[in-house]
């Protein structure tokens, strides 16, 4: 964290100053090891088997069992005490793998790649079929053919028209689980989850992530003793837990970890997701994502029942919870995108909105590029040749396109590839023959624009623009905008039904005159109307919307992302932009300063930061509570959810109302279910649904290791994707050839490619030139010394590097073999002021089953002398 | 000892195209101070007497106590108190990540080595080595492990380096053209376009924080942001700093919160930790301090720096007396020469001189 | 595992022998070192002249003359060299007067100040001297010559002769008023100076006029080499036994090896042994011993200057 979020790091050394504790669990001593009181390290991919050791020692130890914090939290607020499927089958029983596996065939798509595919049938809460408590992802089925009708396996009853939608939510089956709060039935998720995680005990930690148990058992116990009624442990990671095959799983241990030491909902607790560069929050909340509209919404799909607005919202609403009010979401949605031309008698232009027909994600993307499948691409604050995994695949593939925009900063790799290539140096492409015609746009710099921030704790920042960029250089909101106005001129009058969308689309940002008043650049897009568009309107009379609940489903409404609905309540008030901080003394949750979605909500699912009757856990870590005092009688209230931050559940909603059987949306849930996105109300330990590769988190291999599973039989994750090419080669698990793990990451001096650092004199000087961290132990088995030229070969490719010698590194002992990791930061290229060889053309084109990301945390490779 | 009073034009100096910074007409400076011999309790140019004590401004500027016109993320420019201002750096928070070195260069205009095209050294992660005339701010890693091969634990030390603005400041001493001045901040700060690049204040410097800068061919260091200060603007490092490592403040406030911090971690049980500068044993006190968890040479600190000048009398006295000496031995020479010749003249044999006078 | 630890924690693996090897160099190279030694050769050659000016015999005003012409062009030649070696050569004036005030800029504590008005001052009596020297010399109007008559010349050799020795001997005490290793870690640099100064002055003199010199003058020149060299060479034992560690620092190297045989052995030992074994080399004894001390002073600079600047 403090090697690649210095700025949000300022946070943990104020806790430090005050006295924090700080574990970091990493292969490598990192600037955050620094800064640490205790540094665990393990080997690159083996978080599952340390997350889970955790686990087994919070659940057996006495404090856990002793406390009655921790029980009354998991009862009350976690399903560990539904009742799971008879049929369910642990990893305990079928040597790692659940019931349900499948062998998986390729649809018409062609680029999902799962090697498997699990039925999760199984899985699901006894009482419960499938679907009912969250949504399967778009790719994970089976021989997917676009569908006429119907999601393959169910058959609901036909959906009942709207608007309104009601009746349709209403018509929407919806089970009750059993529960068991005594979580002694056999079959209840706690355990399950016992038994599940039994294994994982101190010694096959050690066994598996090499980290000595001692160290192991002080970080446990660490962490235990620091959370219950008045502490609270968060939990903080980067892509070094996305970029796994198993990555989802490694993050979903550590909610559950979090869930049963009660840290989540509660201030000072949760699961941190460090982003991979400014706004990666913004991009999936208004989606870069190809799966997922705006605000988590999912995206419409050939696959699936999604034939009207209501098949849609049918095949993909949940009836209890917040989700219910999807339809509202989904209109308003539809509303935002082609303005008065979508009406309840065209089902909202729900026709014209564009479907997905599989993994569309940055690899099957690329590699349907390499089958010539992909005709142009942008490329805009993007370097796949450089940061793209397998980049010499993936600077090939770009030589099929038949044109290529880039718009950034510099004449990046990506821009240059058709002619300082390696491939064009190695002569692997021949600059006569690309025929790829590259457009290269100069970029205006963030602080060359208005625009917003979203960052990792959903807190949305507005950012001011300081000078007018120089030259052409245009924001990205310019150029998008412009270029859209273009084409629209150029389709006006087509009469083809697959224009027509495009057509009707609402394209209109034109500034307000005093907005460009200060600017050379008169023709820049009003990004205030755009969050204008974002927030919401009255459809009729352009109203701002005022909160999530001003949002309806018959087109009265337009809203292209409810979750940011509030940002923008009034015509010159933009929370975004408001900054605040709350007066000495603390604690405050600083309401003020910026807007944090949903609601202005700090903390999210903050219902469970008191206890189930209401009343704080500890006076230490209060946060929000029911005041009896404050109901209004005249609404017949008896009370009010009062404290420092916006209640993340209905206000005036008493701790003891019992959920209503028949009711939809939040009347479904009880005054202590907090997690109020969830079907079932509570924070999922166990997930029936959802995720492709299983309901627990299971350690499992990287796909590229040097040994064998320590824990199961089964090697590496059953359903990863594995998109096998030539080019694409991998090395099987323990190739000799292979010894060593090779893990990529970033320096605080670089920024990702190196775009906005390689070109900067300042930064270049800081880290001039690539390099691989070994340890001495490494260096002299291999006799490299500090700054040697050496090579670094994997399957796919091989690279030159110097040698950073340092004790920082160190060989671990697992599964009693000793291992040694080698350390590549990837900030290099050919193009800018400090060049140097691009490490991902090392690591290779495989995914995680659920999110398609790559595994460029854990791979393997030699190394030797150059 | 020359003072104008304080409240200058609140102009930011600014970095001209020859990359020399020049301050703005009318500012105060405390022309070349006074000899400051080793010992001597007499600093080179002593402060004004401290004015109305000024909060501890880590990384907030006094100037927003003031009500200000301006109510954007920029505070109005009102200089500081003229009292004396400094750094306290505390290296138990450094993270390492150079935001101080790349704010400094950005708010000063300083090139880099190569134009960026840097060497990596291998030595940790520093790559810029050391303090010179075109890195005023520099952060050492030092790599301390011990040497077993399962578990190794050991501490990685970081420690963003700056001028430290000596009380008795050697740079200052030696400056033959009085282009090294002593504000009424009592910082120490080279006037680049007085300096002529004699490089006596390189060498003079107990801590190795002078150097050419190859942009302008003068001597330069760490001005400790004086432009920024006459404008009541935190130094540009410390504004940077994620984690308040570099706290910037009233000397008097930053001694009282790093004693305190001193405490907390000795009572934690870092028994290594120790003040660096905060005491006037150090040439007589650092105007930018350290709080240190190990001795000062492994930080690549001088354990008791000394001035330039503490050699002066003895050296002096030395060369006088061989000086006298040889004056001595020269007229016994010559008298003794006078008295042979004497001798011999009478004793006849005696030469004339003019017979072998060559002109 | 002796590799272990040690990248990176160089700073531990060895403690510098002074708190002098924290610091930069100042980069003072051969213009300083070929300035150390004409300006030290023309201060000891303006000591010497005046104190044969002032206390010696008629017969030795030819030497003194000798002295004085010899002095001002080895100075005329050493102060552009000082100005050169500045990074902004066209401010070498901020060191006489103040840039911003026109005030006159002059620091009694500070070495390189006063050196530098100094050499200023030696300069100009010793241009009167020689001016005063050429005009006895019928080279320049006759009227000149009251520069080297009466008490207006008795005061320009004295203060010729002061100030040079000032100039043969404050080289030493400027490197001393640093933080440098070895220049910092000593307060004899000034006095081995002086005295290295007046020996190659007395050296140049002698290798000028051994010839045609009075026999008198000439010898006393060779007396005076003798007695600096010999104090010279107790400075330099007593000056490397205080050093210390530093010295196996600084010097445990080539540039010991260099000290050791350019100054010692050839620009002390051998023209001492010359001395005092006149038979070795018969007539040209002298002139080969004045010779040598010659090289052993530019060498003795040249280490004391370099070998600090290479730490």
């Amino acid at each position: 964290m403090a090697e690649c979020h210095p700025v949000a790091f300022r946070w943990v050394s104020q806790a430090k100053l005050q006295g924090a504790k700080l574990i970091h669990v990493d292969p490598r001593f990192t600037r955050t090891s620094a800064l640490a009181d205790i540094h665990a390290p393990v080997r690159a991919g083996s978080d599952i088997a340390f997350l889970g050791g955790m686990i087994n020692h919070v659940i057996n130890s006495e404090r856990w069992n002793t406390e009655p914090f921790f029980k009354e939290y998991v009862v009350n607020y976690t399903n560990a005490a539904t009742i799971i499927n008879a049929e369910f089958k642990d990893t305990e029983d079928l040597d790692g793998l659940f019931s349900g596996l499948g062998e998986y065939k390729e649809g018409a798509w062609g680029l999902n790649g799962f090697v498997g595919q699990y039925d999760n049938k199984t899985w699901q809460y006894e009482a419960a079929p499938v679907g009912d408590q969250g949504r399967t992802a778009n790719t994970g089925q089976s021989g997917e053919q676009p569908v006429e009708s119907g999601q393959p396996g169910a058959e609901p009853a036909p959906a009942p028209p709207g608007p309104p939608y009601d009746p349709l939510i209403q018509a929407m089956p919806r089970p009750t689980p059993n529960r068991d709060p005594s979580l002694q039935d056999p079959r209840c998720v706690f355990q399950i989850l016992k038994k599940h995680y039994s294994r994982y005990t101190p010694e096959m930690v050690e066994r598996v992530t090499g980290c000595p148990r001692d160290r192991f058992v002080q970080v446990a116990e660490t962490l235990l003793q620091n959370s219950g009624p008045d502490r609270t442990s968060a939990f903080c990671y980067a892509v070094a837990w996305t970029q796994h095959t198993t990555g989802v799983q490694m993050i979903g241990a550590a909610a559950l970890l979090q869930l049963l030491l009660g840290n989540i909902g509660r201030p000072g607790g949760g699961v941190m997701a460090l982003r991979g560069h400014a706004t990666i929050q913004g991009s999936t909340d208004i989606p870069t994502l190809y799966h997922s509209i705006h605000g988590y919404m999912p995206h419409p799909t050939a696959l699936k029942k999604h034939n009207s607005v209501a098949e849609y919202l049918q095949t993909e609403t949940l009836p209890k919870g917040f989700w219910s009010g999807m339809p509202k979401f989904f209109v308003s949605y539809l509303k935002s995108m082609y303005g008065d031309a979508a009406t309840p008698q065209n089902d909202f232009g729900f026709a014209w909105h564009p479907r997905i027909a599989g993994d569309h994600s940055h690899m099957p993307m690329m590699l349907a590029m390499s089958e010539g499948r992909v005709k142009g691409m942008f490329a805009m604050g993007q370097n796949p040749a450089v940061g793209g995994q397998n980049a010499g695949f993936q600077r090939k593939a770009l030589a099929k396109l038949e044109w290529l925009v880039v718009k950034d900063n510099f004449e990046t790799e990506t821009a240059a590839f058709w002619r300082t290539s390696p491939e064009v140096k190695n002569g692997q492409l021949k600059m006569e023959e690309i025929q790829t015609e590259v457009f290269l746009f100069p970029s205006a710099q963030v602080a060359e624009m208005d625009g917003s921030y979203t960052n990792t704790q959903r807190l949305v920042k507005w950012h001011h623009k300081a000078v007018d960029p120089p030259g052409d250089c245009r924001s990205d909101p310019w150029f998008t905008y412009h270029l859209g106005k273009r084409l629209k001129a150029m389709y006006a009058g087509s009469t083809a039904p697959r224009d027509q969308g495009f057509l009707n689309l609402v394209w209109n940002f034109e500034p307000n005159p005093e907005e460009v008043a200060d600017s050379r650049i008169k023709d820049e897009p009003s990004v205030y109307a755009m969050m204008r568009e974002i927030n919401g309107f009255q459809t009729a009379t352009g109203e701002h919307l005022k909160a999530i609940g001003d949002i309806k489903d018959d087109g009265s409404t337009t809203c292209a992302s409810w979750i940011y609905c509030g940002v923008y309540p009034e015509e010159g008030r933009l929370l975004a932009a408001s900054r605040e901080p709350d007066p000495d003394p603390l604690p405050g949750a600083n309401l003020n300063w910026g807007y944090s979605w949903p609601s202005n909500r700090r903390v999210i699912y903050n219902r469970a930061s008191a206890r189930p009757d209401g009343q704080p856990w500890s006076e230490r870590k209060k946060w929000i509570w029911w005041d009896p005092t404050k109901g209004d009688p005249a609404k017949n209230e008896k009370g009010k959810w009062v404290g420092y931050d916006v209640p993340d559940f209905p206000p005036a909603k008493a701790p003891d109302t019992p959920a209503d059987p028949n009711g939809i949306g939040m009347a479904a849930h009880s005054g202590t279910d907090p997690f109020i996105l969830k079907a079932d109300g509570k924070g999922w330990l166990f997930t029936p649904t959802g995720l492709v590769d299983g309901p627990l988190p299971t350690h499992y291999e990287p796909v590229e290791t040097p040994v064998k599973n320590p824990l199961y039989s089964q090697q590496n994750n059953p359903v990863y994707k594995n998109w096998a090419r030539e080019g694409n080669e991998i090395a099987p698990p323990e190739d000799p050839s292979y010894p060593y793990v090779l893990s990529t990451y970033r320096l605080t001096e670089h920024h990702l490619s190196g775009v906005m650092s390689r070109w900067l004199p300042w930064l270049a000087e800081l880290q001039p030139e690539l390099f691989a961290e070994i340890s001495p132990e490494l260096a002299e088995e291999k006799e490299i010394n500090n700054t040697d030229m050496i090579r670094i070969i994997t399957p796919r490719g091989e690279i030159q590097a110097k040698a950073l010698v340092t004790p920082r590194l160190q060989p671990l002992m697992v599964a009693d073999k000793t291992i040694h990791h080698v350390g590549l930061p990837w900030h290099w290229g050919y193009q800018g002021l400090v060049t140097g060889a691009v490490v991902n053309d090392l690591s290779s084109l495989i995914g995680d089953p659920n999110v398609s990301m790559h595994e460029g945390k854990s791979f393997v490779c030699n190394v030797e002398k150059a | 000892m020359a003072q104008t009073a304080q409240g200058t034009p609140a102009t930011p100096a600014a970095s001209t195209p020859s990359g020399e910074t020049s301050f703005p007409a009318g500012t105060p400076i405390i022309v070349e101070g006074t000899p400051a011999l080793g010992g001597s309790p007499m600093p080179g140019g002593s402060p004004p007497p401290p004015g109305t004590p000024v909060g501890a401004m880590i990384g907030t500027p006094a100037a927003l106590e003031t009500p200000a016109e301006n109510t954007a993320a920029f505070p109005a420019a009102v200089p500081f108190d003229a009292v004396p201002m400094g750094f306290y750096t505390d290296t138990t928070v450094c993270i390492g990540c150079k935001a101080c070195e790349v704010a400094c260069k950005e708010w000063n205009g300083l090139s880099s080595y190569n134009g960026g095209v840097n060497v990596l050294s291998g030595d940790s992660y520093d790559n810029t080595r050391h303090l010179d005339g075109q890195h005023w701010r520099h952060v050492k890693f030092i790599e301390q492990f011990d040497n077993t091969n399962q578990g190794r634990q050991g501490r990685w030390l970081m420690m963003s380096d700056v001028c430290k603005h000596c009380v008795q400041a050697g740079c200052m001493d030696v400056c033959p053209t009085g282009a090294i001045i002593r504000t009424e901040f009592d910082t120490v700060v080279i006037q680049s376009d007085v300096c002529n690049g004699c490089r006596a204040c390189i060498g003079a410097c107990p801590f190795g924080v002078i150097e050419i800068n190859p942009t302008n061919n003068t001597a330069m260091k760490c001005t400790l942001c004086y432009d920024r200060m006459q404008a009541g603007l935190t130094p540009a490092c410390a504004q940077a700093c994620p984690t308040a490592s570099i706290q910037f403040g009233a000397i008097d406030d930053l001694k009282q919160s790093a004693q305190q911090r001193l405490e907390q971690l000795q009572s934690l049980g870092e028994t290594r930790a120790q003040l660096y500068g905060a005491d006037d044993k150090i040439v007589g006190g650092l105007n930018s301090f350290y709080l240190l968890v190990d001795e000062p040479e492994v930080y690549g600190l001088p354990a008791s720096p000394q001035l330039p000048s503490r050699n002066v009398p003895t050296s002096g006295l030395m060369s006088t007396a061989g000086a006298v000496a040889m004056g001595v031995l020269g007229l016994v020479g010559l008298r003794k020469r006078r008295m042979d010749q004497f001798a011999a003249e009478r004793a006849g044999t005696g030469q004339r001189d003019e017979e072998v006078t060559g002109d | 595992m002796t590799s272990i630890g040690s990248i990176g924690s160089l700073v531990l693996a060895q403690t510098p022998p002074s708190d002098t090897f924290y610091t930069h160099a100042p980069e003072w190279t051969w213009l300083i070192v070929v300035y150390f030694f004409v300006g030290g050769i023309a201060g000891g050659a303006a000591f010497l002249g005046a104190m044969l000016d002032l206390f010696g015999a008629p017969q030795d005003r030819p030497l003194a003359r000798l002295a004085y012409v010899v002095s001002l062009p080895l100075i005329a030649i050493g102060g552009p060299l000082l100005i050169w070696d500045l990074n902004r050569p066209e401010r070498f004036w901020h060191m006489f007067i103040q840039s911003e005030t026109g005030r006159p800029m002059f620091k009694y504590w500070s070495p390189i100040s006063f050196g530098a008005w100094g050499v200023g001052v030696f300069g100009l009596f010793i241009f009167l001297a020689a001016v005063g020297t050429l005009a006895e010399l019928g080279h320049l109007p006759a009227s000149l010559r009251l520069l080297r008559e009466g008490v207006v010349g008795k005061a320009v050799s004295a203060l010729a002769g002061l100030f040079g020795l000032f100039v043969a001997g404050y080289t030493g005490i400027l490197l001393a008023a640093t933080n440098r290793p070895l220049w910092a870690d000593t307060t004899l640099l000034g006095l081995l100076f002086l005295l290295s100064s007046i020996s190659a002055a007395a050296a140049v003199l002698i290798l000028l006029s051994w010839r045609w010199g009075h026999q008198g003058s000439v010898h006393w020149l060779a007396e005076m080499d003798v007695y600096s060299s010999l104090l010279e060479l107790v400075t330099l034992i007593v000056l490397v036994i205080s050093l210390g560690s530093v010295a196996l620092e600084v010097w445990g190297n080539g540039w010991g090896v260099l000290l050791l045989v350019g100054t010692v052995l050839i620009g002390i030992l051998l023209p001492l042994a010359l001395h005092f074994r006149p038979h070795l080399a018969g007539r040209m004894s002298l002139p080969s011993a004045a010779a040598l001390v010659l090289i052993g002073a530019f060498v003795l600079r040249a280490v004391v200057v370099l070998s600090s600047e290479a730490v």
